[in-house]
């Protein structure tokens, strides 16, 4: 691996699960928290 | 630190759950998702050494990394969420905030006081240790891990499938572990 790799594989390592985790942690449809 | 900013990212959210989850992720990796662009900018430098642990050095890394930087950037970090209120804004300045926190046990002294600065801070498990930081870690993520789940399961409002985000921050770690770890 080159420093530019290690650069590019730090970003992205930090990035990727983002998402996914966001999604498997928001509440159920419906189930918000808020009025209904 | 790798999934223990994570973990430090999915403790915060049990403390505040209005807080979005991913601004919080944003915010926990945030000086590293810096730390990125400025080695490619040439802002800072990073050396390979495949026979020292973690696998590279980090020799000059005070934009991104620095104390007073880091407050910097936390700072900066927690306005871009004010509109939604000054807890928000501030949990996610002290998710950013927590990564230089976290950093410090492991990293060797590269972490500056300020850009330039002759002090550098950091305990430096990683070297000291090369593979029982790992293990320190790994008792971080569980620790934070547990306290979310712990939490989650009482909510409806965040943590809908909370074991499986903290089986995600597992396998992170394990993918970032001594034997596994490409770097």
């Amino acid at each position: 691996m080159t420093t530019v790799g290690l650069a590019v594989f730090v970003f992205v390592a930090f990035l990727v699960p983002v998402p996914l985790i966001h999604w498997l942690d928001s509440p159920r449809r419906g189930r918000t928290g808020g009025p209904r | 630190m790798y999934a223990g900013h994570f973990a430090a990212g999915l403790a915060l959210k049990a403390k505040e759950p209005k807080a979005p989850m991913w601004g919080i992720l944003v915010g926990v990796g945030l000086l590293d998702l810096l730390f990125g662009p400025f080695v490619l900018a040439g802002l800072e430098r990073v050396t390979l050494t495949p026979e020292i642990s973690p696998g590279f050095s980090l020799d000059f890394i005070d934009w991104s990394h620095s104390l007073v930087m880091s407050i910097a950037w936390s700072a900066a970090f927690g306005m871009f969420f004010l509109r939604m209120g000054g807890r928000i804004a501030g949990i996610m300045s002290i998710a950013a905030f927590s990564h230089f926190l976290l950093d410090l046990p492991m990293h060797p002294p590269d972490l500056a006081l300020w850009p330039g600065s002759e002090v550098h801070l950091g305990l430096g498990l990683w070297q000291r240790f090369p593979h029982g930081w790992w293990f320190v870690e790994l008792a971080f993520v569980a620790l934070a891990g547990a306290f979310y789940v712990s939490r989650a399961r009482k909510s409806d409002k965040y943590g809908r499938r909370s074991f499986a985000v903290l089986t995600i921050v597992l396998l992170l770690h394990v993918s970032n572990s001594p034997w596994l770890s490409p770097l």
